[in-house]
């Protein structure tokens, strides 16, 4: 019982990246409808660059962040202004390619940087382990599971009282009806991609954490890609959900299969999640409630 | 207040809409708007506003003046800014948020949060009805509830001019009366000038004090709507009587088309 509890809380901290990266992807198809393979590299980059000036440069921990949440922003920004702005318009599936294609060219930029070597973050957060009934838990895990909790609610609430995130709520119901209330729907769209770059660099920073920068760190993304179409796309809480879930049943799937099946569990359950998904509820698990007037 | 100048329509590049229309719509007065479906009034409302750009539609030729500036290739966003705000037809409303977000929503382009404030107060006078359902999602409402908080939704942005596309279309006749009581209202109290699409032709000329006929995308007709309503061809095509004032009965109606001749 004792290791399962174990497995499945190291599982939740896991999860709680996956569901970071989710609720990234989840902003952009909300408000743009473009669903995005663009936000893997997002997390790749952000990671990257925050260890350009963190392990790079040496410079203190809360200073590094600072220029590493810009850069990323700033490449969100660009994505949207320079690949996805002149798609308006242009069906869907364009700008679904278009993520795929800026994913494929950063990959080849990001390996070719890296050389396919790796890059291990000094430790930046307290080491060490906590112990609560018998469940050790790595601290510097502990936190970035918090701060990932912390960083859902802020969103949660910025969506739900402010003024831009009242903007962001109508954009994401139809575009043209909120141009017309006097919302600027293109910046909406950038605000979007700054605030989803800015996610996913923390993911990124996150799962830095906890393992090397290398040429896999993109495919946390894909990760956090499935997590959001699982949670219905559109949905924050289902995303969030959902990133937890798969986190636990990775975890525990290789804790349990793994000596059977000889590894790679992890590798593969996250798709299995999806295809089971998928079938059961094609429109992902939660999402918005289809009105119908009757 | 509002000068269309002999505007020209083309949608995708091709397909001619408005061919010159011209009209003026002077300050804290309600003007309205006829025609047949597919005479163009809609793309005229979406000229003014803005929201033809967002449909592949352009104005080619001709201007549009509001308040002495040209607003014909401004974005519908800068449009509101400056004072007209377009109530669509068919009532949409963001209809996953709460009536009082869809209200706060209309408010966007404004920062002066004590005058929104007085405002808001102000729509729930106007429609007492939507004050019971502040926090109920507006997904639910019923026809006429919609056609209320649309035109909540629009007076949030204290507009100057409002284009309000077939208000009526789909309601029981005590609502018509209702919304277009408050429409009075709203043009007496605020001074916000009203330009008024209707299929209902008889309500809008009651309310109005000019009206424009348009067809094939050209204003055919215009006068004051006192006038119009003794017009023989608006009697007879908008308004359904006979030459002598009588309901139109089977017996007289004639089987071969009458010639309008649009002589005012």
């Amino acid at each position: 019982m004792i290791g399962f509890l174990q497995q499945a809380i190291t599982g939740l901290m896991i999860g709680s990246l996956y569901a970071l990266v989710g609720v990234a992807v989840v902003l952009v198809y909300k408000s743009t409808h473009v669903v995005s393979l663009a936000h893997g590299q997002l997390v790749a980059f952000g990671a990257l660059f925050f260890w350009l000036f963190f392990g790079g440069l040496g410079i203190p921990f809360w200073i590094s962040l600072i220029p590493a949440f810009v850069l990323t922003a700033l490449m969100g920004l660009l994505i949207e202004r320079l690949a996805l702005r002149p798609l308006i318009g242009q069906p869907l599936f364009a700008a679904f390619f278009m993520t795929f294609a800026i994913f494929i060219v950063l990959e080849g930029i990001f390996v070719l940087y890296l050389k396919g070597e790796s890059r291990a973050l000094p430790a930046f957060l307290p080491t060490g382990n906590i112990e609560i009934y018998g469940i050790s838990m790595p601290i510097n895990q502990l936190i970035s599971f918090f701060v990932a909790i912390l960083l859902f609610i802020a969103l949660s609430l910025i969506f739900r009282y402010t003024k831009v995130g009242l903007g962001m709520r109508a954009t994401a119901e139809d575009h043209r009806l909120a141009q017309s209330a006097g919302v600027n729907v293109r910046n909406i769209f950038s605000y979007i991609w700054i605030l989803s770059a800015i996610v996913a660099a923390i993911a990124g920073i996150a799962t830095a954490n906890v393992m090397d920068i290398y040429y896999m760190l993109p495919y946390i993304g894909i990760n956090g890609l499935i997590v959001a179409i699982c949670g219905g796309l559109d949905s924050l809480p289902g995303a969030l959900i959902v990133g937890l879930f798969l986190g636990v049943v990775e975890n525990v799937g290789a804790g349990y299969l793994d000596p059977i099946v000889g590894g790679g569990v992890k590798d593969v359950a996250a798709y299995v999640v999806l295809l089971l998904v998928l079938l059961i509820r094609p429109y992902g698990l939660f999402g918005l409630v289809r009105i119908e007037r009757i | 207040m509002l000068n269309l100048n002999n505007i020209e329509v083309i949608y995708s590049d091709v397909i001619l809409v408005l061919k010159g229309v011209s009209l003026d719509v002077m300050e804290g007065k309600i003007v309205a708007l006829l025609g047949a479906n597919g005479a163009g009034k809609t793309t005229a409302l979406k000229a003014i506003s803005g929201l033809l750009k967002t449909e592949l539609g352009k104005v080619t030729d001709g201007n549009i003046e509001f308040g002495g500036k040209i607003i014909d290739q401004k974005s519908p966003e800068e449009i509101v800014r400056l004072g007209i705000v377009q109530v669509m037809e068919g009532r949409p409303l963001f209809e996953q948020l709460t009536v009082e977000e869809n209200i706060k929503v209309g408010a966007y382009s404004r920062s002066d949060t004590i005058e929104i404030k007085k405002d808001m107060e102000n729509v729930y006078q106007y429609f007492p009805i939507l004050t019971g359902m502040r926090h109920r999602v507006s997904g639910y409402l019923s026809g006429g509830e919609r056609q209320m908080l649309v035109m909540g939704r629009g007076l949030m942005a204290s507009p100057k001019l409002m284009l309000l596309d077939e208000p009526s279309l789909g309601l029981s006749p005590s609502m018509v009366k209702e919304i277009f009581k408050i429409i009075e209202l709203i043009n007496r109290e605020n001074n916000t000038s009203i330009l008024l699409v209707e299929q209902n032709a008889f309500a809008a000329l009651s309310i109005s004090e000019h009206a424009y006929v348009m067809e094939n995308g050209r204003i055919v007709l215009d006068g004051l709507s006192s006038k119009l309503k003794e017009n023989e061809d608006i009697k007879e095509f908008y308004l359904g009587l006979s030459q002598v004032g009588k309901r139109k009965s089977y017996k007289e109606v004639k089987h071969y088309k009458r010639r309008k001749r649009w002589l005012s």
